[in-house]
């Protein structure tokens, strides 16, 4: 039986791993799914989390790498994961970012390895010893082939806005930068405990928050952006969708009724202005109706990073304008 | 159409010679045989099959306008659409939501899944016959990837979407369509002649090169954004309006209308250029025009609703296992047909998961195949 089999050399693999443990360095403990894993710890009767110092740490994926001092050279390949790292004051461990990653302005200096596509050898090239990547644009043959190469691959994924805060305080441990970690996951907090606090008792907006234009992809139940569009004291219409990213029916907006139309702006990724205007066409929406199509920086938002505040903050003003009656006027820019 | 008459088909007027010799008893127990088989086109064959699928089409049309992601009450749709014709107000102020999902949104959707569908089948069922190749597509010459370059670019470069009422989108399609054609064409030409294997060469090459291309401005953009392209190339039936609509339809039908008064040539061109040329056609002359008027319709159709695969080449052979390969009945059949298929198959690709849509292209393939498979079991003579 296969299944057997691969427990037997996962009991292997992990005695390997504890006798290991002592000697150090940095390494992928093991390359198995999360599920394969947790029968081994059943079927063993080795408790799953056996070996888990205060070195270790599982990434979003399930897989557990074991970092015995704080990595030193760090390549960033999502934009949210070089904003977190620097806002913790690790930018100067920071040698290689992705080509969107603008901001702080420090990170579009360093180095850039690529996105969705990174170059595995000017990535071996950086000589990191952490590679910090999305799990969403990630290829499983460059997660192998870094594997392989013994360079340590820690994979973010951030379907919740309780994700950005859990990964700020991660990589503050991993870095040894928890005390800036804490305090810039308490000021995050703080600043979405008040926003909230300020949109609470006012009556909610619809939503339709516009990622794509033609054709329409937008944010469902799922997605850290469908939670922020809550915080904000709004309701996105598309929660009924299944899925995180989904490509939502005209009609359905139709029926819906969005109050306000979420344009995402930006160089890179935004929507033109032009397509924004097409909206226009679509007399019946309150939001067309009442000349609400606003416009929010996407770096603000579709970064899971330390300044979601911030743009949480603009989407609150833009679905309840403040003072809160003039709320339907839509005259803010 | 003059030429649905009576006339016998190419290759039974071949071997109608042999048939007096026989005498008259069998020569009409043979066309008695041809008929039931449907070797033979009748006049009245094609009057009863093109009426039904004719029937079968608005009422396809009819009930898929009633399904969609927002369910709108009969009522409703029923007094819009009253209030519309009666009054001739189609403003959306006064033909409310309800209206304006049916009238506005899902009716010209279908509509255009129609067009597209009858569209890609034609081409089709052309190209198979002018390359005499059975895995032939509308989207092996080339043209459709230069129209998915064109609309990529506009993408990329964000320029506007609407000029002078038409979508930029769709414009700037067509134009990258229309230079590759006159790309290919230039290559595949020698000495006056457009042999089919420089043609298919050609194109094959082209496509590869501009897939190539888009392959690369997918890989420089944004993730959210390229994202957001590879969900338009994949196939997306999103109707830009009733005057983009209007001008698609008008086209089409321009260009079908031609190729269907060649639809006796495939016949002859289906035997070999040899043979073709024997009998008094010039097929020089009629595969530049065919080719010419197949590209110009694919691009089109790439340029407003992605690369919809699966259409183009397994309706025409569906329809040829049904009904026989006259293409005076193939052609017109392969469009409605094509038209229905489609319709139907975006019926369920923005209902299935609603709210959210699929890529109609999975649908196509995926409802599309297994019928397919079906048929070629059943009539697996016919394919030999």
């Amino acid at each position: 039986m296969g299944l057997v089999k691969t427990v037997f050399s996962g009991v292997g693999a992990l005695l390997l791993c504890v006798l290991w443990m002592p000697a150090g360095g940095a390494f992928a403990h093991d390359e198995m799914p999360d599920m394969t894993r947790r029968q081994q710890g059943i079927l063993t009767g080795m408790p799953f989390m056996a070996h888990v110092s205060s070195r270790s740490f599982v990434d979003d994926m399930g897989r557990k790498i074991y970092l015995a001092k704080a990595p030193a050279r760090i390549v960033s390949l999502a934009p949210s994961v070089t904003e977190t790292l620097f806002a913790i004051g690790a930018g100067s461990q920071v040698v290689g970012v992705t080509q969107f990653c603008d901001f702080p302005p420090e990170a579009a200096q360093k180095p850039t390895v690529g996105y969705a596509n990174p170059n595995v050898e000017s990535l071996v090239a950086l000589q990191p010893d952490l590679i910090i990547a999305p799990q969403q644009f990630l290829k499983f043959d460059l997660l192998g082939k870094l594997e392989q190469l013994k360079i340590p691959v820690f994979i973010l994924a951030d379907r919740s806005v309780e994700d950005i805060f859990s990964h700020i305080q991660t990589l503050g441990r991993m870095l040894d930068r928890s005390t800036e970690a804490v305090a810039l996951g308490m000021d995050l907090r703080q600043e979405i405990a008040r926003l909230k606090a300020r949109t609470q008792g006012q009556p909610p907006v619809r939503v339709l928050y516009v990622l794509n234009s033609q054709p329409l992809i937008t944010v469902g139940p799922g997605s850290f952006i469908d939670q922020l569009i809550g915080l904000a004291g709004g309701v996105n219409i598309a929660a009924k969708s299944a899925m995180p990213y989904p490509r939502l029916s005209m009609e359905v907006v139709l029926q819906e009724d969005p109050e306000v139309l979420v344009f995402p702006i930006g160089k890179a990724e935004g929507i033109s202005e032009s397509e924004q205007q097409a909206w226009r066409q679509w007399t019946t929406l309150t939001a067309v109706k009442q000349g609400r199509l606003r416009q929010i920086p996407a770096d603000l938002l579709n970064r899971p990073g330390p300044r979601i505040g911030k743009g949480l903050e603009l989407l609150a003003d833009l679905l309840h304008p403040s003072p809160p009656s003039s709320a339907a006027t839509g005259e803010r820019p | 159409m003059a030429n649905g008459q009576a006339t016998p088909t190419p290759l039974s007027a071949a071997s109608s010679p042999a048939a007096p010799s026989i005498g008259a008893a069998a020569s009409s127990d043979m066309r008695g045989q041809w008929q039931r088989t449907g070797a033979l086109l009748t006049s009245r064959r094609w009057g009863l099959i093109l009426s039904g699928l004719l029937i079968a089409s608005l009422g396809m049309v009819t009930l898929c306008s009633r399904f969609g992601a927002a369910s709108v009450p009969l009522g409703d749709m029923f007094q819009a659409l009253m209030h519309a014709l009666t009054t001739g107000e189609w403003d959306q102020a006064s033909i409310g939501t309800s209206g304006v999902i049916l009238l506005q949104v899902r009716l010209p959707r279908v509509l255009m899944g129609f067009l597209v569908g009858g569209s890609l089948a034609a081409v089709g069922v052309t190209l198979q016959a002018l390359l005499r190749n059975p895995l032939a597509d509308p989207y092996v010459l080339g043209v459709s990837s230069g129209a998915a370059l064109g609309a990529a670019v506009t993408m990329l470069l964000g320029i506007g979407t609407t000029m002078a009422l038409l979508p930029v989108l769709p414009l700037c399609g067509f134009a990258g369509g229309l230079l590759t054609l006159v790309v290919i064409y230039r290559l595949a030409q020698s000495q006056g002649r457009l042999p089919i294997h420089s043609l298919v060469l050609a194109g094959v090459i082209l496509n590869a090169i501009l897939t190539a291309l888009i392959m690369f401005i997918t890989s420089i953009m944004e993730p959210n954004r390229s994202a957001g392209l590879m969900a338009w190339l994949m196939g997306s039936l999103i109707a830009p309006g009733y005057p983009a609509l209007a001008v698609l339809a008008g086209y089409a039908v321009f260009v079908l209308a031609i190729v269907m008064q060649k639809a006796q040539m495939l016949n002859v061109l289906t035997l070999g250029e040899e043979t073709a040329r024997s009998l008094g056609i010039d097929t020089e002359r009629v595969k530049k025009q065919l080719f010419v008027l197949t590209a110009l319709l694919t691009g089109a159709v790439v340029s407003v609703s992605g690369m919809i695969g699966f259409v183009g080449m397994v309706v025409p052979h569906a329809v040829r296992l049904v009904i026989g390969s006259d293409h005076r009945l193939l052609l017109p059949a392969s469009v409605l047909v094509g038209g229905m298929f489609l319709v139907v198959a975006d019926t369920i690709a923005r209902t299935l998961f609603a709210p959210a849509e699929m890529p109609v292209g999975i649908v196509t393939a995926l409802i599309g195949g297994p019928f397919f498979l079906y048929l070629l079991l059943w009539r697996k003579d016919r394919m030999l």
